[in-house]
Parts: C-alpha cells; sequence; structure tokens
C-alpha cells in the first residue's frame, strides 16, 4: 500500500515556499519529490536594470538570515570588474559581520535542530544566546538583519575603541555559553541518540549530487570556500575547516559547532590586528566590458554569483546560485531511504529554514482517495513519539 | 593541484588556445556543444574533490554562451560553450554529475534552450498558468505589469 504525502507549499510565514511529495510505504519513504518556484522573484532580470550600487541593496534581499553573504558575493565580483581595491580596513570589518552573521546563522540553526528533535530547552538557550550576538551586529550596522555594511569599495561604518571592547566582551560571553551549553548537550544521551544514523548521506552520494557547505563537511569533504578558493583576507587569519565523518544529521550538528568555534576565534583576530586608515575609496560609476566569477562561504554552503559587465553602469548578466538549491538534489537522496518520522528533522538539517514555522501537512490514501490533514507540529509529535518508544542508542558518544 | 598544473592537464583534453587563466583560481576553457560530455567526464576521472557548482546562460544577441562552473580544491574551472539562437540545443551532464539536474532544468525554463537526456525534463521554476514560449532572462523578454483592476472601482 503505497501513500503520498505532499509537504508545502505555502505558508505565510515562510520565507522559502517549497513543496514536497513523499511517496510511503508504512513508515519508510520510497520516493521523493520536490517542486520549487513559489517564491521565484526574478532578481536575476530585475539586476539587468539597476545600477551596481542599487545592486548590493538588491543582492542583500535574496535572503533574510545571510544577507550578508549575497552582498559581500556580489561586491567582491564588482569590486573586481570596477577595478578598486577595498582598504585593508573596510575589508577587515566586512568579514568581521560576515563570520558574525554565519555565528549567528549557526547558533539559530543549532536552537532549529533542538526543537524538531524535541529538546526545547536547548531551543531557548542557544536562541537567548543567539541575542548577543544580533545586539553586536546592530552596534556595528545599526541593523539586525539586513546589516547594509557593504558598499563598492569598503564599507559603510566605521568601528571605536569602545565598540571594539563591547565586541571582544560579546564574543567571550558567547564562547563560554557555547562551551558550556555543548557540554551540556553531550550529557543528554536522548538527543545524540535522535540525531545519530538520522538521514545518512555518505561521502560519494555528497561529491555525485554536488552537495556545499555543512552538509558536504559532515560527509567528510573538506569543501569550504575559506580554504579552498579563499579572498585574500582569509589567507590573513588563522582557521581549520571543521569536517566529520558521521554522514548523519548529528555530523552536520557537530561541523557547525566547530565552525561556531572557528569564527570565534576568526573574530578575535580580526579585531587584534584591525589596521588602522579610511574604511571605503570612491567607486567609478561605470566599469569596463568583462566577467568575474565570485565564490564565498556562506554560513549554509558555497554561494556563488557570476557577473558580466558590458561597459555601463549596470551589469549585463548576474547569476545567483544559494546554497540551498545546491543541496536539494542530495536532499532527495537522504528522503528516499528515510522515515516519515524523520523529514523535519532532515529538512532541518540542510537549514533551509523551511521547518521553522509551523505547515499544512495532508495525508492521502491512494487507495481510497481519503484525506486527512495534519500540522507540522503533529508530524513533529509523532517523530518525537516514535524517537521515544525506540530503545535508546546507549553507546552513541557526543564525539566532541 | 595548483593552477598551472590544472592548465597543463586541460590542454591535453582541448586544445590549448582554448584554455585561459584571467585571474588566480579562474580558468576558463572553450569548448563546442558535442565535446562538452567528453570533456566533463574526463575532467572527472582526472580533477580531485571535482564538483559542478552552477549553470549560466549569456544572452549575446545571435547566440546563448553557457557556462559551466566546476569547483575543486584550489579554485574554479568554468567550461564555456556556444549554441545557436536558431537552434537551442544542449547535451545533458548528468550522466557524470547527477547533481547538475536541477541547473539544466533551470536552464530550459529561463532560456528555452532545450537539454537532451534530462533525467527529469520538467519545468521547475515557472508557475503552472505561465504561457508557452515566454522564457524570462532572454534579453528580448520584457514584463509587461497587467493594468490593476480595483475590485469595485471606478469603471
Amino acid at each position: 500500500m503505497k501513500f503520498q504525502i505532499p509537504i508545502g507549499p505555502q505558508h505565510p510565514a515562510l520565507k522559502e515556499p517549497i513543496s514536497i511529495r513523499l511517496t510511503v510505504e508504512g513508515e519508510v519513504i520510497k520516493d521523493a519529490d520536490l517542486r520549487l518556484g513559489y517564491n521565484h522573484r526574478g532578481v536575476e532580470k530585475l539586476a539587468e536594470e539597476k545600477s551596481w550600487i542599487q545592486n548590493i541593496y538588491l543582492c542583500e534581499r535574496i535572503c533574510g538570515i545571510c544577507s550578508h553573504s549575497h552582498a559581500t558575493c556580489f561586491v567582491q565580483g564588482a569590486e573586481k570588474l570596477l577595478e578598486i581595491e577595498p582598504p585593508r580596513r573596510g575589508v577587515y570589518l566586512r568579514y568581521l559581520v560576515s563570520e558574525l552573521e554565519r555565528i549567528h546563522s549557526h547558533l539559530l540553526w543549532l536552537g532549529v535542530a533542538g526543537h524538531e528533535a524535541g529538546f526545547d530547552t536547548f531551543f531557548m538557550y542557544t536562541w537567548r544566546d543567539r541575542e548577543v550576538v544580533m545586539d553586536l551586529l546592530e552596534m556595528i550596522s545599526g541593523n539586525r538583519v539586513h546589516y547594509a555594511i557593504n558598499t563598492l569599495g569598503g564599507v559603510r561604518r566605521d568601528i571605536d575603541e569602545t565598540l571594539r571592547g563591547k565586541i571582544l566582551e560579546g564574543l567571550a560571553v558567547l564562547k563560554a555559553r557555547s562551551e558550556y551549553y555543548f557540554k551540556i548537550g553531550a550529557a543528554e544521551p536522548t538527543f545524540v541518540a535522535r540525531l545519530a544514523g538520522v538521514g545518512p548521506l555518505t561521502k560519494q552520494q555528497a561529491m555525485d549530487y554536488c552537495a556545499v557547505g555543512p552538509m558536504a563537511r559532515a560527509s567528510g569533504i573538506d569543501r569550504d570556500v575559506r580554504k579552498n578558493d579563499p579572498h585574500d583576507f582569509y589567507n590573513e587569519v588563522e582557521f581549520d575547516v571543521a569536517t566529520a565523518d558521521s554522514c548523519d544529521v548529528l555530523g552536520r550538528t557537530i561541523v557547525r559547532i566547530k565552525e561556531l568555534f572557528e569564527s570565534y576565534k576568526i573574530c578575535e583576530q580580526i579585531l587584534q590586528k584591525l589596521p588602522d586608515g579610511p574604511i571605503a575609496v570612491k567607486a567609478p560609476r561605470r566599469a569596463k566590458p568583462g566577467e568575474v566569477v565570485s565564490r564565498y562561504e556562506a554560513p549554509r554552503g558555497e554561494n556563488i554569483h557570476y557577473i558580466v559587465a558590458n561597459g555601463s553602469d549596470k551589469p549585463e548578466r548576474l547569476k545567483v546560485r544559494a546554497p540551498t538549491l545546491a543541496n536539494y538534489p542530495a536532499t532527495i537522496e537522504i528522503l528516499k531511504h528515510g522515515f516519515i518520522a524523520d523529514v523535519p528533522l532532515i529538512f532541518a538539517a540542510i537549514d533551509p529554514c523551511i521547518c521553522c514555522a509551523e505547515r499544512s501537512v495532508e495525508l492521502v490514501d491512494a487507495r481510497s482517495g481519503e484525506e486527512r490533514t495534519l500540522r507540522f507540529s503533529d508530524l513533529r509529535r509523532m517523530a518525537n513519539d516514535r524517537a521515544r518508544s525506540l530503545s535508546l542508542q546507549r553507546n552513541v558518544a557526543w564525539p566532541l | 593541484m595548483n593552477d598551472e598544473q590544472k592548465i597543463e592537464k586541460l590542454k591535453t583534453f582541448v586544445s590549448p588556445e582554448a584554455v585561459a587563466h584571467p585571474a588566480p583560481h579562474r580558468i576558463f576553457v572553450t569548448v563546442a556543444p558535442s565535446g562538452l560530455v567528453t570533456l566533463v567526464e574526463r575532467m572527472k576521472a582526472e580533477l580531485d574533490n571535482w564538483y559542478v557548482i552552477t549553470i549560466s546562460g549569456v544572452d549575446k544577441g545571435e547566440s546563448y554562451e553557457i557556462l559551466y562552473h566546476f569547483g575543486d580544491t584550489t579554485g574554479s574551472i568554468t567550461v564555456r560553450t556556444q549554441i545557436p539562437k536558431a537552434d537551442p540545443r544542449l547535451p545533458s551532464i548528468c550522466g557524470p554529475i547527477p547533481g547538475a539536474v536541477l541547473y539544466e532544468r533551470e536552464l530550459q525554463d529561463m532560456f528555452g534552450i532545450a537539454v537532451d537526456n534530462l533525467p527529469d525534463p520538467r519545468p521547475m521554476l515557472m508557475p503552472d498558468d505561465w504561457p508557452a514560449g515566454n522564457f524570462p532572462l532572454r534579453k528580448d523578454w520584457k514584463f509587461d505589469r497587467p493594468a490593476e483592476v480595483i475590485p469595485g472601482g471606478e469603471k
């Protein structure tokens, strides 16, 4: 007996509406299908009608969580086309915001993972800590979400000695709390047991389906643009690429936790080495004809912008690829061998931000055509009930 | 493998003048559409930690330029190919790299390029009631916003 379960596509609270259709036999998913395009806004077409400076703000609005990632990726490329070199202080401040954004995104994700696994205390703790880094970002840029710190040729706001002290204080708080809470996570066997073995993606599959970001790194591939194809800045700071070999949701959690500590390390180095001088140079209005490939490691994986200039004050073509799109083919493969109960967790593990909100799920009986509607919260409750009734995997150890 | 070694290797796959190296970590290879799949297969076999990042299309007036961006441990290689606008047709690279399927479907939707042997050729991004023959990223396609009708407003 086969059932088809459609999940999605629309919910007003979501920024990424997506439709997943699962074919299940009993509890096991036999096939998964994805339907995209519910929120296609035509950014690439629109970019051809906006000037270089307007496009920074357009790119910033591609994503609500990694807004700085798209803006930075675009600015990196546009600066090469406009043949300007931002001053070093500007570059340092730009990547300081990048790393703070990575911290805020990973803390957000950890909370969501805890919530989907039924460990709501973890969710509340990490989201409380996230406020610390959100406040730092607000102090630096004046905004909590769209920082608007980038401009062609540098950044728009400088930091002073007081703010530098405040950021260091905030980082110390975050570091201490992260270490404490992750120790608690390790002491909680139900949490580790819930994540271990869920959503397996082998190294070969991750290669074939071109996974990026924490998805690839949790399958043992050290794929990180900050090391493989870095902007000059990343050669000046020391950090490691976090990887894990467990190839499951536990691995994806570990990778993000390790990356948090790497980001704290990078932020501290930036603040220690912060050079003096101007923060921006004046940019010309027109770019010579040319093309550039700009790559950037966003919190969820690799971002790429391919920009073509035609000599006017507008780009001829702007191609944007966000990391979540690259992870969809791998996610379909994962889902094909999973349980319905694990869908919220697997989907949360690629960090697409579509599980954050409540969704409506319709169960259709393929034989009788009978339908019943389940809310996403019910699905999560069913998932956690199932996990609770399993005999605990006591031997699973927290690998940190 | 650094840029020079990669260029040496690529020159054994295609003619030497087809390989360009405009910036550090950036290599561009030009190839005819008929030689695309063979090149991709050879690159997959001989370059390590190698994957497709995305596929970009550019409307060049008389032709479409398709750029396949590949990444590896030390930078990116872009394979460039041109197809005429009169007969926009491309072979699929999903045989060697199954992860390219979404990007090729996007090309079909946005430029109206027919991709042969695509394992899943359904439309990806456009709504079900999208009129046939409308391909938004073509330069001659313009969006005309329909006149706003306010229910109960002035006739």
